[in-house]
């Protein structure tokens, strides 16, 4: 395993409230981590940061060993190789396929490679028969796979998840958590927030626990 | 009413038989409104997305500038507009006064601070994810930014027909800035005024139909537009 990630002094200030406030922090490449806390930890804060959405107020970034220069480009390269989705994810107008083939398209994927890549990602979440649905028909359920799929489509080096099992029902749960379990072993590294206290023995990965924005536990795999 | 009645008939009996008069004029008005929405298009919609994406410290004295300059009156916007392109002015050289070019160049003035208002109302009442959802999956700011458009598109044709509808019922900056010239820069709000102040009522009348025919054919399409 290498070190991907690496995290120094990194605070997020909102005014007076501090989000996030993390000396140091360690995530290695093609591993799964679950990401615990209570309500208002700062976990989702946390993953705007890893997905170099949210620039933090001080400290350092470095991504595979590079230091994040959130005012140059190095931040908005970097979040092409890095993808987030949300616990309620917002879907595009228009299709089901033109919201998996949006990063690609944004990347300057078209064509056959474009749909080769969708119909991969839509099978894999067992929606291949949804690509000309129109995406805002969907269940909330089909919505999250079809988020999903639209983040596998990109083959992400990491893939930030923040609560993706919350409100959905336990039959999609359940293929999402297989899909999610799956990834580490094809290279991607994860990282899932979660409420469910056995994910992090059930998918055997690392775990980080935010306490007030403080990383109170961290380690890159379970004790035996 | 009697008065009424036969001005109503004379006026129906005007666009019916398609008085070159009455054409030249919804022909102008609607070419220089078509021109002017354009531009404010143009101009308004990035100002708008600008506005409304930034946190900088200017943006609320960007915000009440447009807030006002969206209630200017349109004789004032004509009579500044007149300055510049009257012959002394500085861009007198030009002889744009009392041509379709000096009414868009005043139309795009009076329309832009409304595209751009309603635009920055459509950026400020969009999902807070959509934002974000574009860029985590590797679009620019540019893309980002033209797919925020994409999903808010209806507010954003609301802000365009809203600068259209402006321009079109506007009477001072089209009546100082292009002079009133028959079949060249009369448009239908100033040959309504024009031939009203003649006593030709129910020319004016059978204008005042056609404005507010095109009125809400522009609605109508706005409602067709958002029903797709």
């Amino acid at each position: 395993m290498t070190e991907l990630y690496r995290l120094r002094s990194v605070t997020k200030r909102y005014g007076s409230i501090v989000a996030v406030d993390i000396d140091a922090l360690m995530i290695d490449s093609g591993r799964l981590y679950t990401l615990t806390g209570a309500n208002g930890a700062g976990k989702s804060t946390l993953l705007g940061i890893l997905a170099f959405l949210t620039p933090p107020t001080t400290g350092e970034i470095f991504y595979a060993g590079e230091r994040i220069d959130w005012k140059g480009d190095i931040a908005a390269r970097r979040r092409r190789k890095v993808t987030l989705l949300h616990q309620s994810p917002y879907l595009f107008v228009g299709t089901v396929f033109r919201n998996v083939a949006y990063g690609l398209k944004a990347r300057g994927i078209t064509g056959d490679a474009s749909h080769r890549a969708v119909t991969r990602a839509l099978e894999t979440v067992g929606l291949e028969r949804f690509r000309d649905r129109d995406a805002r028909e969907l269940s909330g359920g089909e919505a999250q796979r079809v988020a999903m799929a639209r983040a596998l489509a990109l083959d992400p080096e990491v893939l930030l998840l923040d609560e993706p099992l919350a409100n959905i029902d336990r039959e999609t749960a359940s293929l999402l958590e297989a899909v999610i379990a799956s990834l580490p072993s094809l290279g991607t590294t994860v990282v899932m927030t979660t409420h469910d206290p056995d994910h992090p023995a059930r998918l055997n990965g690392g775990s980080i626990v935010l306490e007030g924005g403080k990383v109170a536990v961290s380690r890159a795999s379970l004790p035996a | 009413m009697d008065f009424l009645v036969s001005s109503f008939a004379a006026a129906l009996q005007l666009i019916g038989s398609f008085s070159p008069d009455v054409v030249d004029a919804v022909r102008t008005s609607l070419s220089v409104s078509a021109g002017a929405t354009v531009f404010a298009a143009l101009f308004g919609i990035p100002v708008g997305l600008a506005v409304g994406l930034t946190n900088s410290r200017l943006k609320g004295f960007v915000v009440t500038a447009l807030n006002t300059l969206m209630a200017a009156p349109t004789v004032v916007v004509g009579l500044l507009v007149y300055g510049f392109l009257s012959r002394q002015g500085p861009l007198g050289a030009l002889g744009l006064l009392f041509t379709p070019t000096a009414i868009v160049i005043g139309g795009t003035l009076l329309a832009s601070p409304i595209v751009a208002n309603y635009t920055l109302a459509a950026v400020h009442g969009a999902d807070p994810r959509i934002l974000p959802t574009a860029l985590t999956l590797g679009a620019g700011r540019f893309r980002a930014a033209a797919t925020l458009v994409g999903e808010i598109r209806f507010g954003v044709f609301a802000a365009v027909i809203a600068g259209f509808g402006r321009v079109v019922a506007e009477v001072g900056v089209a009546m100082m800035l292009g002079g009133n010239i028959r079949g060249y820069t009369r448009t239908m709000t100033t040959a309504i005024a024009l031939e009203t102040s003649k006593g030709e009522f129910s020319f004016g009348m059978a204008l005042g139909i056609v404005l507010m025919t095109v009125a809400l054919l522009v609605n109508l399409f706005l409602s067709l537009l958002q029903r797709r």
